[in-house]
This record gives structure tokens, sequence and C-alpha cells, in this order.
């Protein structure tokens, strides 16, 4: 399996846009999870993120909170989010994160989660609502770089030059940027402000910047090409496969995904 | 002129912790609005003119100082301790509810902010908040769990007469805490020009303590009450009920320091606590700590963290965390925490109103019911305190149904075939 940063490295020879997509462990069910997984990796995304589904995802919009309630009315457990991880990961060769909210850290125990996230071969861990200032309480940073997780910190429009800052000290692998205010969710416009954002972000954050949070076009992923590195498509992808008729829903995925990354190489398409 | 910022052993530190309990457990997205307020939140607790013209509403506007009223009737009737009812229920909007609304108001027009959210259980925050942003002319939106908007019908009606937009809330459980994430969900959205006015003593620093802050007046007022109208140095027991935890903080801060007096917080036992979904008592039964919703606290939560279902017949205490600070107190045992039954509680509502003539909420005819079991206990000499935290009209619907009242249901009935 490729670590992130082999991942990066690889994105970046090929002159092209990262990109990351995301799946809630056990929606709709922890078999078409892992078939989902499959099929996001052949069509040639680079990472995935796999989402640990909680009672109260309070950074979700109404698309993956509703994959949530559903992952857990399958009564979908952490240990089985843990089983996906070891039996995808020795699947596929693009890394794969977790993404979850604290909650879900916190009763596992911080260290015995991030030992175990290490040995299923998780590469990075993605829990917005953990920040810094509780890092003293939790030692979250801590056991992920013991544990060779990346941590990936997420930063916001809102997010002041000193935050910027502060987590850009910490941030390892990428760092994820929400391209606009709000919540997850697909949305035909991309934050104007957000060209402006980037920039204030790039200022200070050395490492790559992966932009989440309402892509779900073509045009979307061309905005963003030499000005981050990597695009994630969440709910984009979740939508897609709620539309595609019964069966067909891999299927799908699949040709979206294509679409989308065809479209993230800096290389004018020939005509 | 009162101080409503007190100092006690139990504050949470500079970060927002009390203890281990606590915090600020957010997306970064919301971090720069919680500093925002958490500065402005300190700067006004030191401008004097920030408390007089919060006392000159709670005077003005409010109607406060709500009566503490001797319930003799009742008192004599249980045969023991006197029990004070610190008429909270008859403040504007017909609960303590908007104490901290307007603190938080009046900190949202210091922050320029032009529009204030929240989320409501019983509604009464809602409530509270909607008639809040009507008085300063701000624009409002009030989240509430689908199970509560429809329960709660009356509190709806008379937030959208207030000029409110109520949202009811699909997902989740549809109940408090799914209405308190779909606010967050608004705030990160809309963080530039609008306040959180969050309803109780829970979610992310500086909400705790802000909110104690706001309702600290209750126990003040208690104190001088007690003191002048009766002759009484300080009450012996203080009752409140405990959702989030907000009207027992209130009536409770004065007095944390002072170990004689004993405090109890009632939580609603529902319909028994043996069955996960069908209470909200977080303290009785091995109770578990987690992060949810901001901050870190007891919630009635499955082993991987996934928070309950809960019941109780009232909207307002039908919630699975509890406060931070009273995670603490409860840890450090200065509280002790009772649960009561859903059928206690109508009990102490029916004894209640024919004693005294008091129709009270649902919510705090929890401490009422325990009242009812500790009073007899005690000599005559014992004084209780209960924190009436709100008055009932706004319960006839729940309260008709639990009395299986014929009558009302015909009236229901007719009213649904009348021709419009």
């Amino acid at each position: 399996m490729v670590s992130i940063q082999q991942q990066l490295q690889k994105i970046k020879k090929e002159n092209r846009l990262g990109i990351m997509t995301h799946i809630v462990v056990g929606y709709p069910s922890l078999k078409e999870s892992e078939k989902i997984i499959q099929t996001m990796a052949d069509a040639g995304v680079d990472f995935i993120e796999l989402q640990i589904p909680f009672s109260d995802p309070m950074a979700d919009g109404p698309t993956i909170m509703q994959a949530n309630r559903h992952a857990l009315q399958n009564k979908t457990k952490v240990k089985d989010a843990f089983g996906l991880m070891k039996k995808m990961s020795g699947k596929i060769s693009i890394p794969l994160l977790f993404m979850g909210y604290f909650n879900t850290i916190f009763n596992y125990g911080v260290e015995r989660f991030c030992r175990e996230a290490m040995e299923c071969g998780c590469s990075g861990l993605i829990f917005p609502d953990i920040p810094l200032e509780e890092e003293a309480k939790e030692h979250f940073l801590k056991f992920a770089k013991k544990y060779n997780l990346s941590n990936i910190r997420v930063l916001s429009p809102a997010s002041t030059p000193e935050r910027i800052k502060k987590n850009a000290e910490v941030a390892d692998g990428f760092l994820y940027f929400v391209g606009r205010k709000g919540t997850t969710g697909a949305k035909t416009k991309l934050d104007e402000a957000l060209n402006c954002n980037l920039e204030k972000i790039k200022k200070y954050v050395k490492i790559p910047v992966a932009v989440g949070f309402g892509i779900s076009e073509t045009k979307h992923i061309k905005s963003l090409i030499g000005k981050a590195e990597v695009a994630v498509i969440g709910s984009a992808v979740l939508d897609r496969y709620a539309k595609a008729g019964i069966g067909k829903e891999l299927e799908g995925v699949k040709k979206f995904l294509k679409l989308l990354i065809n479209s993230a190489s800096y290389k004018k398409p020939t005509r | 002129m009162k101080n409503i910022f007190l100092k006690t052993q139990y504050d949470a530190d500079k970060r927002g912790h009390f203890k281990k309990y606590g915090g600020r457990y957010v997306p970064e997205m919301l971090i720069p609005a919680l500093e925002n307020l958490e500065k402005s939140y300190y700067e006004a607790r030191k401008d004097p003119k920030f408390t007089q013209e919060l006392m000159e509403l709670f005077q003005n506007y409010s109607g406060r100082p709500t009566p503490l009223y001797f319930a003799k009737n009742f008192s004599e009737h249980l045969g023991g301790a006197k029990i004070f009812l610190k008429q909270e229920g008859l403040n504007h909007t017909g609960a303590h509810k908007i104490n901290h609304c307007l603190g938080q108001a009046l900190l949202a027009l210091r922050m320029g902010k032009t529009r204030l959210i929240a989320e409501t259980g019983a509604g009464q925050h809602g409530l509270a908040t909607a008639t809040v942003a009507a008085k300063f002319g701000m624009k409002c939106t009030v989240y509430m769990g689908k199970v509560d908007y429809e329960r709660q019908r009356p509190n709806v009606f008379w937030m959208e007469r207030l000029g409110a937009e109520v949202i009811p809330v699909m997902h989740g459980t549809q109940r408090l805490k799914d209405a308190v994430t779909a606010t967050l969900q608004d705030w990160i959205a809309n963080v530039d020009d609008t306040h959180y006015l969050l309803g109780s003593a829970l979610g992310p620093h500086p909400y705790p303590s802000m909110v104690r802050d706001f309702q600290t007046i209750v126990g003040l007022e208690v104190k001088q009450q007690l003191k002048e109208n009766y002759g009484i140095n300080k009450p012996d027991v203080i009752i409140a009920c405990v959702g989030g935890g907000s009207n027992a903080i209130g009536i409770f801060n004065p007095y944390l320091e002072d170990k004689n007096v004993r405090l109890i917080g009632v939580e609603a036992g529902g319909k028994g606590i043996g069955t996960v979904g069908n209470h909200a008592a977080r303290l009785q039964k091995n109770p578990k700590v987690g992060v949810v919703e901001g901050y870190k606290s007891y919630f009635l939560q499955d082993k991987d963290g996934q928070v309950q279902n809960t019941h109780s017949i009232s909207a307002g205490l039908d919630y699975a965390g509890i406060g931070p600070e009273h995670a603490l107190l409860w840890e450090k045992k200065r509280v002790e925490y009772n649960y009561v039954v859903d059928k206690e509680v109508i009990e102490a509502f029916n004894l209640l109103a024919r004693k005294e003539g008091i129709i009270a909420a649902l919510e705090s005819c929890h401490a009422v019911a325990y009242a009812m079991k500790l009073a007899p206990k005690l000599s005559s000499k014992k004084n209780i305190v209960i924190n009436l935290s709100g008055r009932g009209d706004k319960d006839i619907f729940i309260v008709a149904d639990a009395l299986k009242d014929k009558k009302w249901k015909e009236f229901i009935k007719n009213k649904s075939r009348e021709k419009n």
C-alpha cells in the first residue's frame, strides 16, 4: 500500500489534481460499502475517506447525515469500520482514511483507536470536531503521530490567519479546506470567495491542500486546477449512487468519477 | 444592582473546562465565532452598563423579580418541611428561559449580529428567543425536533406570530439533540450575521458559563427574598429539574459554596430508567462520559458512543446530555441528582394545581414530584425551595392526554370538524 506522501508525489508527477472520495461505512450496507470502495479505486481516485457513522454528525449536510442514520439503523458498529478498513486496505493500493467524530474515538480510547486503525491499514484521520485546544486533554495528535497516521486538519473560510498558522504547524499529509461555509453537500455553485480564501490558506500552509464540500461537476474540478492539490468529492457520489437505477448504482458511480477524474488533468484535453 | 457574575470553585477555567468536562469540541469553522462570543462575553462581564441594561430589561420587560411564594397548603398537605416556590413561570413568556435570552440578545447586539437562531425542546426557549428577536428587531429561526414540533403546537404557533421561522428537524431522533445539531449547522453556514442563542447551560465554551451567569439572577433573588420576606437566612434544600440544566444551575449557583444548603437536581425518569429510550436520566445508572454537540459531559450513549433515544413527558427534559458544570457537580457530589417518572410528574402537577392554584410546567413538576417525596421526611423547621421554572399552559394537550380527559378529546374532535 502506498502512503499519503507517496500518493501526493504521484499526483504531482502526473501533473493533475488528486481526487479524494468518501463513503459512509455501512451505507447502504457493509457489503455495498466494500463494492463502492473497490469501484472508486478502480475508477482511479487517489484517496478514500471511510466515514464511521455517528448519531450526531454536526458537520455533515442532509445527504451524508441520512447515510449515517441509515448505516446506524443497519446496526453498523465501530468494529465493522475497522473490519472494512482492514479488508479493503489489503485489496487496494491507494491510501484509505477514517473520517468521523471525536466521540467515536473518545469512547474507543484514543490510543487504542489509533493503534488499531494503523493495524488495519488506515493512513490518516479526518476528525473535524477535535480542535487543537483540546489536545492537552485528549492527546489525539500525539497518538495519531505515534501510530503513523496523518492527522488531517480541517480549515474553513472562517479561519483566521492565527487559526490557519496554528493548524499548519501540526498538519500532516495534506490539509483539508472546506471550500465554503456550511455543511457538506453538493451545490451547483462553489463559493465565489474560494479563490481568495485558498490564497489566504496557501500563504501559511506549505503542505498540499485538499478542497472539499460542494464539488459535484467537472467545472468545479477545473476551477481548482493550479490552486489546490486535491479535490474532495463527498455527497455528490452518494447522490449519484442514489439516483442511479437499481442494479446500476456502481456503474453510475464509476462513470461519474471517471468523468471528474478525466477533468482533473493539468494538460488541456486534445480535441 | 446585583452582581450576576459570581466566582465559585466549580467555575470553568479559561478554556471552558469544568475540570475534565466542558471544553470546545467543534469544527474549526465555528471556532472564530465562539472566540468572538467569548471575547464579548468577558467584556460584558466587566462592563457595569451591560449588567445595568440587563437588570432593567429583567425588571421592566420580563417582570423580575419573580415571586418567592410560600406554598402553605401544599406544605401542610405533605406534612413536613415548608415549601417555597420560585415562580419563574411568572416571567414574560412563561419560563426562566427569558433570562438567558435577554442576556444573549444584548451580547448579540454588541457583536453587531442581526439574526438569532435557536434550538428548542418544549418550545419555551424558542418562544423566548422569538420574543427577544422581535423586541430587538432581529431575524429569527428556531429549530425544533419534529416530535416536539408536533406535541408543542401552541408554542410553534406563538413563535410564528412573533415573526420567527420555525423549522421542524426531520433527522435523527427528531428531538432536542437533533434540533441542536440543526442549529449548529445553520450557524456554520451563516456565522457572519447570526448569533446562536443556545438555550441551556451546555454546548461549547463559553455557553455553559454564560447561560449560568444570566440565570444566576434566580438564585440571587431567592437569597434576598428568603431573608427579606420570610426572615430565613438560607434554605435547607433547593430542588430543580435538570434537562440541560439552565434553571437548576441558575438557582444553585449562589449556593454552591455553602455546603449547608442541600442541592438536588431531578432528571426525567420517563417511563422508567430500566430501559434505554424510555427516559432521560443521564446520571442514574453507570453514567458515561462523551463528547457530543461541542462539549464533554455525561450522555446517554451506547458502547460505540452513539447517542441514544430518550423519552420524557416533558419535551424540555427530553435530552440525552447534561450541562458540563452539572457533570462536575455530580462528580464532586456537591449536587445530588435523582429522578422521578412521568406518572409521578402528573400527580405532582395535579396536586400543586389543587392545593395552590398553580399550573406548573411538566418540566418543573419533576422538581415538585421529588419534593413530595422528600418533604414529609423532613421536620417543619426545614425549608425547601423549588425552582418552578415554568408555567404549564403550554402543556394543555399533553396533560389532557395523560389524564385521558374525555371532554377535552370531544372538544378537539369538534374543533377539527368545524368548517372554515
